[in-house]
């Protein structure tokens, strides 16, 4: 298809020089249209404005996101793991409250399936000139299932109420270091600015879905959200019992298209094995998140749909770099290239997963740098690597995890494989609280262990990962690793506002950490929901998040 | 001692509600705002002096009181135990009365081994085995123990039926086992001769002389399994979805929840002992040897 310079010129008017940059990429082919898109819609550009300039840069039309809408009524009915605690935007932290949650309460924007930001209730975003304020436009006329209107207020409480280090926050160490209590500020009863401590290229993800406690709520609120519940959302519940489920019926005043069910109902489950066997009865539609492994029965089940996300949920293996035996960065890398990846892909994650390259750089992120070699399993490279490092003989170490999902077996794997270049690992598989203990140094088996498997839940960019598990003074640096230059590479790729810059301090820094290999990230594996055959329109995020509003059954 | 060797656990309430990923200072806000950073013997003693005053506490995750959830937990247990109960006790009792008349014929053997074979393997694989058969293949029965809100009496009991399976087949192993061999003792003795002999039809034998002597120790077995089938179903609360009193324990353990901890504790404590006193009465209303503290 042919380029519209017209159209394309009309398009370009009154953009940014930012945005001009990211079409001009477009154009030259410096960028494909996937990652243009993604981008776009970071920097605050409309879904439907990307979708012209592609177009007009000859790309033909976006895909449409909407899909056929199905009947409307009935009841979706999904079974989910039971809340751990009380639910609370401020701290909660698990799957099941986090669904549950998300219901009812809305965030400003939503990171998609396919890690597009897509505007919720902001309607648009903008960085200034450095990335350091960023303005949000609020959409009008959204009301609370309590009656009054969102406005401004609420968004600077919610988010103020979450940078606040006496509020018990879970989101706080989302916002360290990026936004403090006192700079969510109003400028009018639509729009909102965030003023930064620093330049950061992807910061519409932190009031996004992907920080899962930003949900605007009411100004007022001042605690026990079990009682009120309030929110914006397309469901209002109808009823909820701890431990045992939650029911939510059609709010007829929502802003949005209305949602298609009159009902959900969900059942809260201790264990996903019921899960499956209720699915395979018919008592619920929807298995909201099914972990690969468990799932194995379900995956040919002709009865069942599998919807599979890339994401970037994934297992850390640290090496601690200040500890012998791992002092040394060539036994390191040793080990990191005794592993067999494809095998872990193909075997342990029955495919539904993404090769590793031991960086947080998911192939799945368009800041990625492609052109860095994928690293392969090489035994005898890996021995001459063991030899020069004078570990020729091997030795023997304790690898200490936890005991979830698949890292058991994925230990035992990595056992095998180093067994081939002389190291002996004696495995300790904990149970989780005992591995994560008390979560600071001195006083976890996670962050004080010399050889540890963390599972670390899935994130719309890589910047967390970048930050607490590898700084120098990362809170999550089990691996003990640092590193100046690593440190500087972190901060300007976080700073970075322009895709272009983000991908070549991506490529330096995976270049870096295949280098040192504090950690090693051996593959991502894909969020799987599974429905039950003729359910349709269910939207899951890699982040445990449920959206049902446009779900109907045959 | 509850309270104490929940201690020794590894991490804190702030920590287990927030997660490992959580700002530390954030958990110290939490563990402030929820009192459990005060010592030890505080906490102990503001927890023992609510609780004899009637109020069992606040749940430290759940925010909310806690005895709402142990009476329903309670409830539902009991209402599970009972099923199995009822079904497995006369059961098994007939199954063994059964298996020591016919001592070493092959109605014997059936009962013995297949007893004995069932009892072994344990509640989560016959529980996977039944709901397989009668919830997905045959779709008789439901597969969660849960009945719909407002549900009457033979609908919960409807819904009872799969989960107290598994707990039939572990238990009706044991007490037939129990009641054969107290039978056989029985048959076997001098006072069953001689009632025999004195020309008693054999009916009457067996209802006045041998099953009274037989059942004695089967009773204490049962009196002993009280306890386990209201608090120790987790596997099976957990399986069939069930919201038993096992399962909240095991939970509020895992979250250092400790004020549902030691309320759940004490409750199945209280029923233990209620258990034990049920079964001393009968045991003296089955054998007047010991009724004590009545003229001769």
């Amino acid at each position: 298809m042919s380029k519209n310079y017209r159209i394309l010129d009309l398009l370009r008017r009154g953009r940014t020089p930012l945005e001009n940059h990211l079409i001009d990429g477009l154009i030259d082919g410096r960028i494909s249209r996937r990652e243009f898109v993604r981008h776009g819609s970071l920097l605050g550009l409309s879904l439907p404005l990307l979708g012209r300039i592609g177009m007009a840069a000859g790309f033909g039309a976006a895909p449409s996101l909407a899909r056929a809408a199905g009947a409307a009524g009935g009841t979706i009915r999904v079974g989910s793991s039971v809340p751990a605690a009380a639910i609370d935007p401020v701290t909660i932290a698990d799957a099941g409250g986090l669904v549950v949650m998300q219901q009812v309460a809305e965030f400003l924007c939503v990171d998609g399936p396919d890690l597009v930001l897509k505007p919720a209730l902001a309607e648009s975003w903008k960085p200034n000139a450095d990335g350091t304020v960023w303005t949000f436009t609020l959409r009008k006329g959204v009301k609370f299932h309590s009656g009054g209107e969102m406005k401004a207020d609420d968004v600077v409480a919610s988010i103020d109420r979450l940078a606040d280090p006496a509020n018990s926050s879970n989101a706080l160490s989302v916002f360290t270091g990026i936004l403090q209590k006192g700079n969510t500020k109003k400028v009018d009863d639509y729009t909102v600015e965030f003023h930064l401590d620093a330049p950061n290229g992807n910061f519409p993800y932190m009031v996004s879905s992907d920080n899962y406690n930003a949900v605007i709520i009411p100004a007022s609120y001042k605690g026990g959200y079990e009682q009120s519940f309030d929110g914006t959302g397309p469901f209002k519940l109808e009823k909820y019992t701890p431990k045992v489920g939650a029911s939510f019926v059609r709010n007829d005043d929502y802003w949005g298209d209305k949602a298609l069910p009159d009902r959900t109902e969900f059942t809260f489950f201790t264990d996903i094995q019921p899960q499956i066997l209720a699915l395979q009865g018919g008592q619920i539609d929807i298995i909201n998140q099914m972990p690969v492994l468990a799932g194995v029965g379900l995956l040919n089940d002709p009865n069942v749909d599998i919807i599979s996300l890339k994401s970037v949920a994934h297992q850390q293996l640290h090496m601690q770099c200040d500890a012998d035996p791992f002092k040394d960065p060539r036994v390191r890398r040793a080990i990191a290239l005794s592993i067999d990846r494809k095998k872990l892909v193909a075997g342990l994650m029955k495919g539904r997963a993404q090769e590793g390259n031991d960086s947080p750089f998911a192939s799945v992120y368009p800041s990625t740098d492609p052109s860095v070699p994928q690293r392969e399993q090489d035994i005898a490279q890996a021995k001459q690597l063991m030899e020069a490092a004078g570990a020729g003989k091997g030795f023997k170490v304790t690898l200490t995890t936890e005991r979830y999902l698949e890292i058991p077996e994925y230990a035992q794997l990595i056992q095998n494989w180093v067994k081939e270049i002389g190291i002996e690992l004696e495995l300790n598989i904990l149970d989780q609280g005992a591995y994560y203990g008390d979560a600071v140094f001195g006083k976890s088996n996670w962050l004080d262990s010399v050889m540890g498997i963390t599972d670390y839940g899935h994130r719309g960019v890589p910047n967390v990962y970048l930050a607490a598990p590898l700084k120098s003074d990362g809170t999550w640096n089990a691996a003990h690793f640092k590193n100046k230059d690593y440190d500087q590479l972190a901060t300007s790729y976080i700073a970075a506002l322009d895709l272009e810059a983000q991908k070549a301090t991506a490529g330096k820094i995976q270049k870096l950490l295949l280098e040192e290999t504090p950690v090693i990230f051996g593959y991502f594996y894909d969020y799987l929901t599974a429905t039950a055959k003729g359910v349709t329109g269910v939207q899951p995020t890699a982040m445990s998040q449920l959206f049902l509003d446009k779900a109907s059954k045959a | 001692m509850v309270f104490l060797g929940g201690q020794v656990l590894p991490g804190n309430v702030g920590r287990a509600i927030l997660g490992p990923f959580a700002d530390q200072r954030a958990v110290d806000a939490l563990n402030h705002s929820l009192g459990v950073d005060r010592p030890l013997l505080v906490q102990y003693g503001t927890w023992i002096w609510n609780f004899l005053h009637g109020d069992m506490g606040t749940s430290y995750i759940f925010r909310a009181p806690v005895a709402p959830f142990v009476i329903d937990a309670l409830g539902n247990s009991m209402k599970l135990a009972l099923v199995a109960f009822v079904l497995v006790v006369p059961i098994g009792i007939l199954g063994g009365v059964i298996a020591a008349l016919n001592l070493n014929r092959p109605l014997d053997r059936i009962i013995s081994l297949g007893g004995l074979s069932v009892t072994v393997l344990p509640e989560f694989v016959t529980g996977i085995i039944l709901i397989l058969i009668f919830g997905v293949w045959l779709r008789w029965l439901p597969i969660a123990a849960a009945w719909p809100k407002g549900a009457g009496f033979f609908t919960q009991l409807y819904y009872l039926i799969l989960p107290s399976l598994p707990l039939f087949l572990v238990l009706f192993g044991y007490i037939a086992r129990m009641a054969r061999s107290g039978m056989i003792e029985a048959l076997d003795s001098d006072y069953t001769r001689t009632a025999v002999l004195k020309g008693l039809p054999w009916r009457t034998v067996i209802w006045r002389h041998v099953l009274r002597n037989a059942l004695l120790p089967t009773i204490t077995v049962i009196a002993t399994q009280t306890g386990y089938l209201i608090g120790g179903l987790v596997v099976i609360e957990t399986l069939f979805r069930y919201q038993g009193i096992g399962s909240l324990i095991f939970t509020a353990a895992r979250g250092k929840d400790f004020p549902m901890l030691e309320a759940g504790i004490l409750t199945i404590g209280i029923v233990y002992a209620v258990a034990t006193l049920v079964a001393d009465f009968l045991y003296s209303v089955l054998n007047p040897r010991i009724r004590l503290g009545r003229e001769q």
